[in-house]
């Protein structure tokens, strides 16, 4: 208690220039600012920023026509890539997203549809 | 293998983009430069087979499956910067030694 008088006397000198607006709008701003600092933690990306970094990161891949690049391409049969490039995009997706996709999932992912699903319902896509 | 329905990759194709996959990880691990020139290699090597090599021959591709595995496993070695055990296996394209 002697420890947190302390601190509550030291203080005060920014909370009575904050007083000048409201010293209660300065508690809440206070709450929203650490509510915000735990939610980043754990923020995974929305649905929209993830399919927005999968296409980005797919149309920049050298042997792709970015212009034929939506959220519903098959690498192979739309965009014309071999097998070998599918597995390429699927590893620079892993860079994009600082993960790493098991063969057995990363096989399976064959269109920007499929990339979009794989990452954004994974717990560590970042 | 393992008879799962979804990709419609024979076993052996398989193994040979899990191959590709393991190469561009070790090329990771290396400096920027070694993974560039062991990226451009190890592509051209695998698009020259795949295009080369007949996919009914079975016996070709299990051995070069298995010379490919022995390579990665050197490639993986943290002394090993790649360029020359990989050279040898291009030998036929007439790669030069940097």
């Amino acid at each position: 208690m002697a420890l947190r008088a302390a601190i509550l006397r030291h203080v005060r000198v920014p909370v009575q220039i904050l007083a000048v607006r409201s010293s209660e709008r300065s508690l809440f701003g206070a709450g929203s600012f650490f509510r915000s600092m735990s939610s980043h933690g754990d923020d995974r990306p929305t649905k929209d920023e993830v399919t927005e970094r999968v296409l980005s990161v797919v149309k920049d891949f050298p042997k792709v026509d970015p212009s034929k690049v939506s959220s519903d391409v098959h690498f192979q049969k739309d965009l014309g890539l071999d097998s070998l490039d599918n597995v390429e995009i699927v590893m620079a997706l892993e860079d994009e997203f600082k993960l790493q996709i098991p063969d057995l999932e990363a096989d399976k992912i064959d269109s920007t549809h499929l990339a979009i699903e794989y990452i954004y319902n994974h717990p560590m896509a970042g | 293998m393992g008879g799962s329905s979804g990709p419609r990759l024979s076993g052996m194709q398989r193994q040979v983009l899990g191959l590709y996959r393991g190469f561009l990880r070790a090329a990771r691990l290396k400096s920027i430069e070694d993974r560039q020139k062991i990226e451009s290699i190890v592509s051209a090597e695998f698009r020259h087979n795949a295009k080369h090599v007949d996919r009914k021959n079975f016996l070709y591709i299990e051995y070069l499956l298995r010379r490919g595995k022995k390579q990665l496993d050197q490639l993986k070695s943290p002394d090993i910067d790649g360029l020359s055990s990989l050279d040898v296996g291009l030998s036929q394209t007439h790669h030069t030694k940097a």
